[in-house]
């Protein structure tokens, strides 16, 4: 997959990976809002101990790192991406458990891709 | 480098797949140890053992002060590796030494004080005095078991500590644990193990597998032979945990994140309040899940204490936590601090102000680390990321607000309650602060204090359940109830008979503990009663027709000194306002005793008043059945007139008028201490209300015995009761000053009295009732009108006993078939109503014949019909009655 860096250089590594199905509901969840910014890879803490990945919409900085993939712009600032590195997203959709499961190849904590996680606005 | 392994059954291996972990000092990071990881196969094994051990019994049978001595010897063996805990614990965790080195002290002290507090004052078994199901009497009690496997996931802020959060009580409480350490923090758990492995812990009670949580989480939560589970850590991971517990109803207790307020008062000592705020939020470098990182300040204060908060910050040693100076040391990993500083400029890009700190640290003479500056950002909307996101590191955002009431709602604004304080001079208002937060610790003038007998856990998204003290002891235990029945036979079980033809209760309890003094001059003992009782102080309760008679002063006078006053103020149908009025002015003469004097009405006041007077409240508070445990104010009852049989029943009716009918107070507790029965005060009874309430003396006394409650006891006083009253109203109404046929009637009322209050009344009373209640028939009246025709309906289901009824009224029924002679009863009732000129028809009191219809569907519905000796459940057959009475 190739990422396309702000300044317009072109380096061949992966910054996403997307599992069946993730993109479709990303496409939903903006579509419904009527949302049409990027989508941010982002860490943040939700308690005790455990920091995790999350996805946030949000707007483009400078200095982040993008991607587009089938429509939708995907962003996540290049400390972030040095820090988790490929981040694959998938969506479930079981009963009682529905959302966003976020693991990276750097996971950043032990409990990566255990919960699941909506899209922060 | 030490190697460390799983501890599984009582032993220490390898993971079944071989593979290990490095964990290391955050402070260098240089490698600490190798420890074996748990996978899935291991976490099974693990969970095999505790289930195993919890079923075989050899600890969660063992009985709660027999666990005390190995739990003492568990703590023992934790003292003697108290100095590798603290170094170990500050090595891997960050924490600094002086801070870790109170934590196998804290840990040996928890143990300790929960074992004691659960085999001395936890409520193991916890007898129910009153079960509230007043159909099926019995002893009711509750046991606390355990509940099983327990597991437990700890964080790796405090992690031996937060293991003996887990251990503790799971193990104290008689369950087995799987703990898993947090991957970062897994050697103290293990250290842990090997004391408890000392300390002779059976095999299996604790089991400590260090792994990933993301690949055991799912084992851990959803292995059906895993009871509960006690979760320290996200609220994200928290949330999962719950959801797959739920699959398998497991137990939870999560104590999860926070992002509690610090609130600095106006009138707060200003050093003591920086340092709380400085302590509350830089402590173990901000790693704990209850600091105070909202710190909210008044803005009269909030320039002076900014500058000062800035400076004590600025003043922290950050250095290498094995050193004794330092006052903080580093983050717990390089994601932990890459985290932290994606915060801070975030909150930057919020446009809070960064007044200090925001910025990494490097320590002399340490190539590495995660050292992180303690960092303060100002002018903080409590709406912005870095004051709604726990951050989980050395970052306080300061917050400044204008009032009381806007601290309470900024401090409120937040998912999260775990923790937060209150900083001010003025303790009352401080604690009226604190009420208001809706957080499950709130420290006055201090922080972060955590106690072993004190609960600690979250409100909304914080967590739930508690840990610590009692709180935390229950959450390891699961309730049980066992009701044992008091009388074991098919033939005395209320609930049983719903499903049978049977309808009779056969067994029954006889309690009627009151003392009855009779006999012509029997006033004169209320002087010893009340001086048996221990009162000094009674009340005299009347009504206006029975003080204006004189008789009220008649009893004022026996009493010597002893009355302090006399309420007249009681009509006749009381209701609760009557009650709540007498037992005010009880209240203003401090009275210690109750002394009814008067019919019915007064002495029914009266159970009410004792019973308002002894429990507090309103007479509404107390309308219920058979729920009183102790003795009531004492009351010493003196009817003036002979029916109700007040004086030793267990009822007290009243009206409600919000309810707009009769309710009552039925209890054992309630019958008076003593009832006097002196003919002198029936003796000025008009005839018409001699005659009425004498039928309604009989009614009690002929439905008692043909109740489904009938029993020998209250059947021998009803037969007596009977063939007194039928023997002795005649003469009163002959002659109103025959004075020893008047003792005759109270001592006929009172026995009656005695047999319903226990055998229960029927029909009659439910038709006496509703023509009472709908057409203000005087109630004796209306028993009298209806009795003979209910003995007929009744017949068939009572022949027996109407028989014996005739045979006391007088009623030769030698030759007579039983069926006969119980008619035969009815036909005597008749006999002698109209030789006393007591009321035949129920027209002649006031009835219209188109109610009968509406009487019958209210009649039906009474209680008393429920142990009508023929079940009636047709209002047709109702409404036959009341046609043959009209």
């Amino acid at each position: 997959m190739d990422l396309i860096v702000q300044e317009g250089v072109k380096r061949d590594i992966s910054i996403i990976k997307l599992e069946p199905g993730a993109i479709q509901a990303i496409k939903t969840f903006l579509a419904d809002k009527g949302i049409h910014q990027p989508i941010r890879i982002d860490t943040n803490f939700s308690g005790c101990c455990d920091a995790s990945l999350c996805l946030r919409v949000d707007n483009t900085l400078d200095t982040d790192l993008t991607i587009e993939l089938e429509g939708i712009t995907f962003v996540i600032n290049p400390d972030t991406y040095q820090l988790v590195g490929e981040v694959t997203i998938s969506y479930v959709d079981e009963e009682g458990r529905k959302g966003f499961v976020l693991k990276s190849s750097k996971p950043i904590g032990e409990w990566d891709g255990f919960g699941v996680s909506d899209i922060k606005i | 480098m030490e190697q460390y392994k799983l501890f599984i059954n009582g032993e220490f291996v390898d993971a079944a797949d071989g593979k290990t972990f490095e964990t290391i000092d955050p402070g260098t990071e240089a490698p600490i140890a190798t420890v074996a990881q748990a996978g899935k196969a291991d976490a099974e094994r693990a969970i095999a053992a505790a289930r195993k051990a919890f079923d075989k019994g050899d600890w969660s049978g063992l009985t709660p002060s027999a666990r005390i001595a190995k739990i003492q010897d568990f703590a023992d063996q934790v003292a003697q590796q108290g100095l590798r805990l603290a170094a170990t614990e500050c090595m891997e965790s960050g924490r600094t030494i002086s801070y870790a080195r109170y934590a196998p002290l804290l840990t040996i002290g928890l143990l300790r004080n929960l074992c004691l507090l659960a085999a001395t004052k936890f409520p193991w078994e916890e007898e129910i005095p009153v079960s509230g199901n007043v159909f099926a009497p019995g002893r009711e009690f509750i046991r606390r078991e355990p509940i099983g496997v327990c597991v437990g996931i700890i964080p790796w802020n405090l992690p031996l500590e937060i293991a003996f959060w887990k251990i503790a009580p799971a193990l104290i409480m008689g369950n087995t644990i799987v703990l898993k350490p947090a991957s970062y923090t897994p050697l103290t758990a293990l250290i842990a193990a090997e004391a408890a492995k000392a300390a002779g812990i059976p095999n299996g009670v604790i089991n400590v597998i260090p792994g990933p949580g993301g690949e055991l989480g799912k084992t851990l939560c959803t292995h059906p032979d895993v009871d509960k589970i006690a979760f320290t850590g996200s609220t994200e991971v928290g949330r999962e945990i719950m959801r797959l517990a739920s699959n398998t109803v497991k137990k939870v207790t999560l104590e999860l994140g926070g992002k509690s307020a610090n609130i600095i008062l106006d009138d707060a000592d200003m050093e003591l309040a920086v340092e709380g705020a400085v302590f509350g939020t830089f402590l173990h470098q901000g790693q704990l899940c209850e600091s105070g990182t909202r710190v909210l300040v008044s803005s009269k204060i909030y320039d002076e204490f900014l500058d000062k908060m800035k400076k004590r910050a600025e003043s922290l040693r950050i250095g290498y936590q094995m050193d004794p100076t330092s006052h903080m040391g580093p983050l717990i990993s390089k994601q932990q601090l890459a985290t932290v500083e994606g915060y801070v400029k975030l909150g930057k890009e919020e446009g809070a102000e960064l007044i200090t700190g925001g910025k990494r640290v490097e320590v002399s003479g340490i190539n590495g680390g995660f050292y992180y500056a303690p960092t303060i950002f100002a002018n903080v909307n409590n709406k912005m990321r870095i004051a709604q996101e726990e951050i989980f590191g050395p970052v306080a955002c300061v917050i400044k607000f204008d009032s009381d009431e806007e601290a309470v709602a900024i401090a409120n604004d937040s998912i999260y309650g775990l923790g937060g304080g209150v900083f001010s001079t003025n303790t009352a208002r401080a604690e009226r602060m604190a009420r208001g937060v809706r957080t499950g610790t709130m420290w006055i003038n201090n922080y972060h204090v955590l106690a072993d007998f004190c609960p600690f856990g979250g409100y909304k998204q914080s967590g739930v359940g508690r840990e610590f003290g009692l709180a935390g002891l229950h959450e390891y235990t699961q309730v049980k109830r066992i009701h044992v029945v008091a009388i074991a036979d098919h033939k005395t079980n209320m609930s049983f008979q719903l499903m049978s033809d049977y309808k009779k209760i056969d067994g029954f309890s006889y309690n009627c503990p009151t003392t009855v003094i009779a006999g012509h001059g029997a006033l004169s003992a209320i002087y010893k009663a009340i001086a048996d009782l221990g009162c000094r102080r009674a009340l005299i309760l009347t009504d206006p027709g029975v003080r204006k008679a004189g008789l009220a002063q008649l009893v004022k006078d026996a009493l010597v000194d002893f009355c302090v006053g006399i309420y007249d103020n009681i009509p006749s149908d009381p209701d609760l306002e009557t009650v709540d009025a007498a037992t005010t002015v009880a209240r203003e003469l401090e009275a210690d005793c109750i002394v009814s004097v008067g019919g019915g009405s007064v002495i029914d006041t009266a159970k009410g008043v004792c019973v308002t007077l002894k429990n507090g409240g309103k007479a509404n508070d107390h309308l219920n059945m058979l729920v009183l445990t102790e003795p009531q104010t004492p009351h010493i009852a003196i009817p003036t007139t002979a029916g109700t049989g007040s004086e030793v029943t267990n009822v007290a009716v009243l009206t409600s008028k919000s309810a707009g009918r009769k309710l009552f107070i039925v209890d054992t507790k309630i019958m008076p201490n003593v009832a006097i029965l002196d003919p002198r005060f029936t003796m000025s009874l008009p005839k018409d209300m001699t005659v009425s309430t004498a039928m309604d003396a009989m009614t009690h006394a002929i439905e008692a015995m043909t109740s489904t409650m009938a029993n020998p006891i209250c059947d021998g006083m009803a037969l007596q009761a009977i063939r007194l009253i039928n023997e002795n109203l005649p003469l009163v109404v002959a002659d109103g000053k025959n004075e020893k046929a008047r003792l005759n009637l109270q001592l006929a009322a009172t026995m009656a009295g005695w047999a319903f209050t226990i055998a229960q009344v029927g029909l009659a009373h439910g038709m006496a009732h509703t023509v009472g209640t709908l057409h203000h028939v005087p109630h004796g009246a209306a028993c009298g009108i209806v009795l003979p025709k209910v003995m007929r309906y009744n017949a068939d289901h009572a022949n027996d006993k109407l028989a014996q009824v005739a045979q006391v009224m007088g009623v030769n029924i030698h030759g007579m078939t039983e069926r006969d002679a119980a008619l035969a009863a009815a036909d005597a009732v008749e006999d002698l109503m109209k030789k006393v000129g007591h009321p035949m028809r129920l027209r002649d009191v006031g009835v219209t014949e188109e109610n009968l219809a509406i009487c019958a569907f209210h009649a039906i519905a009474d209680t008393a019909v429920l142990f009508n000796g023929r079940p009636v459940s047709d209002p047709n057959e109702v409404l036959q009655i009341y046609t043959q009475c009209y």
